[in-house]
């Protein structure tokens, strides 16, 4: 365990001793951490087989004669229909998904949650309960409608009409999370601020928002995962230019009728997995000082 | 405190792209998808009104009738099980543990990947001739049995599993939000008055984390209602229909089934019974704002 | 060579999206599911033909049949469709041609006689109207057996013909214990599969068009529909613990290693035997299960075009359609896809012996069936899905679920 203590943070208070509870608290966080990383371990270990040691299935085995081969094949020639150049082909996609729709979900969302919760505005709490009540439908009901809204509109299927539609579908998510964030700080400061003559604006974007980092955080993160995940939406909506990476993850995956390549689907799994782990592992770091920048003291 | 008209004007502005969507999107499509389902609309929308028949249909249909009993299993054990290990993840975290980046991105990477092939280890691991099952008794116990995934009446549970597994990571972050949130003054009024930790935790912490335990709660509830990649990936609803889903009814009866009627009255049926729980909370957070 | 030059084609193609098309230039964009490797070399059979003709193919793969109908369908009624777009041979195109959605292609197929070299039940399939609106494509037969030669005659068992037959080995094969009896994968799909397998091996023809064609009710409540149901049940003695949730290759893979006996599944897992090595009627063996002297269940795909009122599109479509049906496009697409081809006046001679066993059956009128998304709507077919996936796993009786399958015909008149 000692091997793994990095340097310390100046600010941060010494850690305990090695109790017995210190040995608890670290035996239920392996345990759990095992938990958490058994599947990982079976994609990662089964994504270095080859078909023949898979098809013996001895799940949890290390591979006799790994090979990175299936990761070569998933990012640039595995075949997704007559193209057969991997899922490279709609990575960037993705990314140019990607970005758009997480900044502009979050600050329309963070912008109506901030509106929504420390303004008093007549039918807030109407719009806020609608929101709430949408949240909970399967978006997948709205694909119809919302392809005859688009067509109507003339958008039709364009990368514009993808981050309207990731906007949409985030919003109501977007909204109860930053309003209740906004909601448990104290009111004094957005007294203090009025007091002071900063308007709507200016306290959101020099007061709110500076303080909401740990939601922000958490709101990149669900839009991220959301957004780079999902399939359905960008099929239908981003036009066959702009077709994003799970399309072409599906299929690999999910084809049917044909011979299946476990190691492949694992492969381009953990590869389209990738991008969303970085944007985890990354802000990791951020996450802890954004708190410290946010916490509120008194 | 009277809002002057500029205030007013900036109010309004922000909320305006809200409004347009709460109307023409969400009001829009759920009025169309409560008329589609009073029509007998098959692969493509039609108009022939045929009153309640679709209802009668759904409420006559076994698969159905599953999928209700099924959500309310999972969305109560998910929901608890995923509140209750974020938690205590994020009290583990938060005792300054060493390697804690580590520690919590292992437990939030779940969050980023999607179902469609972890689920499909999930259904290795739980297979019993394949799966942990497989394994414990390769190592000499004869008798280890893990077969729930191919036992009808247990299936479901573990979709909560492989539920609790995906989402505890993003509740646990919620938490560390919360915790950290907390005044150390409290800590140090609490050691000053000798209170055990777990006390602290349970009579002053919790209580005053009732923001983080909102949020994620409904972050998981709308997680159960539209449960759906899970069940596909992991069982595709079986063995039989025993761990099929509503939010799965609804899509498979809208695309390969082509039986938009249908999907649209059990849509619309997930619909009302969500106004019905949301509704009163509703009301009740919005008194309770009243008089605060 | 050829197929990186054709994918820069597309490439180059897919750049050029947006700019309106000349008149003269034929470009079609195909929707379709087939996306693993045989199943893209199959399709690439269609688009190297199409280049040839002077065409450009862009090919849009969306795996899985629902998906790729879903995005289909969406941009049809959004007035911006594909040029082509497959399905299932059956009635998922029934209210497409309602709403006037679909071009036909009847003159293609009277030019090409169509009529006269393919399977009746097919051309039904396709004709709405009196008119072909359907490209069908192939031939799959859905309810072979397939069993590993090795494993039969280590038990001294001989190629079953006969249901009764299969019971007498899979009793033999449980017995001796050393392998398990029948591989299956237990999802719905494959639940009714075999369902359907045993209706029409045991039921017969008249029973299998009765119940899911002509949606008779008094049929499905009759014995003789309770004792192929009883039949059916049967077969869960011979199956593992690991097989709910499996997949079919999964199960045809237990087949090819011998740690099972035999399957039940359609001719697309030969794809799997082709890939481990192994050779039909020597290491693996096939037939058609059958107690009233035979019964082959034949599905297949279409392909359907969208109307345009642009010439140049429709230009492309007809083109789609001829090339298609052309003989060597046949019988080269068929050796990709594992099928058969939907004309019978092709060379045979380059298939493998399970497809020519197949050739066969479909050229015999008496042992032709179709299959069950060419007789029922997909609504049906799910609502007798879902009764068939209750009654194989849980303890529901012969009766209760001769009583449920009347219900579900009925329901949907």
């Amino acid at each position: 365990m000692t091997v793994l203590a990095e340097p310390l943070p100046a600010a941060r208070r010494r850690r305990a001793r090695m109790t017995p509870a210190r040995w608890g608290l670290y035996a239920f966080i392996l345990i759990s951490a095992l938990y958490f990383l058994l599947p990982l371990y079976v994609m990662v270990v089964t994504s270095l087989k080859p078909m023949a040691e898979i098809r013996q299935g001895n799940l949890l085995a290390l591979p006799v004669s790994p090979s990175i081969d299936a990761w070569v094949t998933a990012w640039a020639s595995a075949c997704t229909g007559l193209t057969c150049q991997g899922i490279k082909v709609g990575f960037f996609n993705s990314v140019r998904i990607l970005l758009p729709s997480v900044f502009i979900s979050i600050l329309v969302g963070s912008l109506t949650g901030y509106a929504l919760s420390l303004w008093r505005v007549r039918g807030a709490s109407i719009l806020f309960g609608a929101m709430m009540v949408v949240a909970f439908i399967p978006y997948q009901l709205f694909i119809y409608p919302l392809v005859r809204v688009f067509a109507f509109t003339g958008l039709g299927q364009s990368l514009l009409t993808i981050v309207i539609i990731h906007t949409i579908f985030g919003l109501p998510t977007m909204t109860l999370l930053f309003r209740n964030y906004f909601t448990s700080l104290p009111p004094e400061l957005f007294k203090a601020a009025r007091v002071d003559g900063a308007g709507f604006y200016q306290i959101y974007a020099r007061i709110m928002m500076p303080m909401a980092t740990p939601m922000i955080v958490v709101a990149v993160i669900l839009q991220t995962t959301g957004i780079w995940n999902d399939f359905i939406l960008g099929l239908v909506f981003a036009g066959r230019d702009n077709l994003p990476m799970t399309v072409q993850l599906n299929n690999i995956v999910n084809s049917t009728q044909g011979e299946r390549a476990y190691n492949v689907d694992m492969a381009a799994t953990l590869l389209t997995a990738l991008l969303p782990l970085l944007v985890y592992f990354g802000s990791g770091r951020w996450f802890v000082r954004g708190i410290a920048a946010g916490a509120v003291k008194g | 405190m009277r809002l002057s008209l500029s205030s007013r004007l900036s109010v309004v502005l922000a909320l305006l792209p809200a409004l347009m969507v709460m109307i023409v999107v969400y009001i829009g499509a759920t009025g169309w998808t409560v008329w589609m389902s009073l029509t007998n609309s098959r692969m493509l929308p039609n108009n022939n009104f045929v009153g309640l028949r679709q209802y009668e249909s759904l409420f006559g249909n076994d698969r159905w009738i599953t999928s209700v009993h099924n959500v309310v299993i999972y969305g109560v054990l998910f929901v608890s099980l995923a509140l209750a290990v974020g938690f205590l993840l994020a009290v583990a975290i938060d005792q300054r543990v060493r390697a804690e980046d580590t520690i919590r991105s292992i437990y939030l990477y779940p969050y980023s990947m999607s179902f469609v092939v972890t689920g499909l280890v999930w259904q290795w691991l739980l297979n019993p001739s394949l799966g942990i099952q497989h394994v414990l008794r390769s190592w000499g116990f004869a008798g280890a049995t893990f077969d729930w995934i191919v036992r009808p009446e247990r299936a479901i549970y573990c979709l909560v599993v492989a539920g609790v597994w995906q989402a505890s990571g993003l509740v646990m972050a919620i938490m560390l939000a919360g915790l950290r949130g907390i005044d150390d003054e409290i800590w140090k009024a609490a050691r000053i008055d000798g209170l055990p930790k777990w006390r602290v935790y349970a009579s002053i912490v919790i209580p005053m984390m009732g923001a983080s335990f909102a949020t994620a709660a409904v972050l998981l509830s709308t997680a159960v209602v539209r449960l759906y990649d899970l069940s596909v990936a992991m069982t595709n609803g079986g063995p039989g229909i025993a761990s099929e889903v509503p939010a799965k009814f609804v899509m498979d009866h809208l695309f390969e089934r082509a039986n938009i009627g249908l999907a649209t009255a059990a849509a619309t049926t997930m619909l009302v019974t969500v106004i019905a729980v949301v509704a009163p909370y509703l009301y009740w957070r919005a008194r309770k704002g009243d008089i605060r | 060579m050829k197929r990186a030059l054709f994918a820069s084609v597309a490439i180059a193609a897919m750049a050029l999206a947006p700019v309106p098309v000349r008149a003269e230039e034929m470009k079609a964009e195909v929707i379709h599911w087939w996306t693993s490797g045989g199943e893209a070399a199959a399709v690439k059979v269609f688009a190297d033909q199409f280049t040839k003709a002077g065409g450009t193919w862009i090919d849009s793969a969306v795996a899985g049949a629902a998906n790729a109908r879903n995005a289909a369908i969406s941009r049809t009624v959004s007035g911006n469709p594909p040029t082509a777009m497959q399905l299932n041979t059956g009635k998922q195109f029934d209210e497409l041609v309602e709403g006037d959605l679909l071009a036909d292609v009847d003159t293609v197929a009277t030019e090409g006689n169509w009529k006269s070299v393919m399977p009746q039940a097919f051309i039904a399939a396709a004709t709405r109207k009196g008119k072909m609106y359907a490209v069908p494509v192939n031939i799959h037969g859905q309810n072979w057996l397939w069993y590993n030669k090795a494993v039969l005659t280590s038990i001294g068992a001989a190629e079953p013909k006969t249901w009764d037959d299969a019971f007498a080995v899979l009793d033999k094969l449980k017995v001796d214990g050393k392998v398990i009896p029948l591989a299956f994968s237990g999802q719905k799909n494959w639940e009714q599969n075999l369902f359907s397998a045993v209706l029409i091996g045991v039921g017969g023809g008249p029973m299998w068009v009765g119940i899911m064609g002509k949606r008779d009710a008094a049929l499905a409540r009759s014995a003789e529909f309770k004792a192929v149901a009883v039949a059916y049940k049967k077969l869960k003695n011979y199956v593992d613990a690991g097989a709910p949730g499996r997949n079919w290759n999964d199960a045809t893979s237990l087949v090819i290693q011998g740690k099972a006996g035999m399957q039940i599944m359609g001719d697309w897992a030969k794809g799997e035997f082709v890939a481990a090595g192994k050779v039909a009627d020597k290491d693996y063996g096939c037939t058609v299960l059958s107690n009233h002297g035979g019964g082959y269940m034949m599905g297949g795909d279409v392909f359907v075009f969208p109307k345009s009122k642009d010439a140049a599109t429709t230009k492309a479509q007809m083109t789609l359609a001829k090339l298609m049906l052309a003989p060597e496009t046949q019988i080269q697409f068929a050796l990709k896809k594992g099928s058969i081809p939907v004309r019978s006046d092709v060379d045979s001679s380059a298939l493998d012996a399970c497809a020519q066993k197949g050739m066969r059956y479909v050229a015999d009128k008496a042992q032709q069936l179709p299959s069950v998304d060419m007789l029922a709507a997909p609504a049906l077919v799910g609502a007798v899905q879902d009764a068939i996936s209750q009654y194989w796993n849980t303890d529901m009786s012969a009766d209760e679920f001769s009583a449920k399958v009347a219900a579900v015909l009925k329901a949907q008149d």
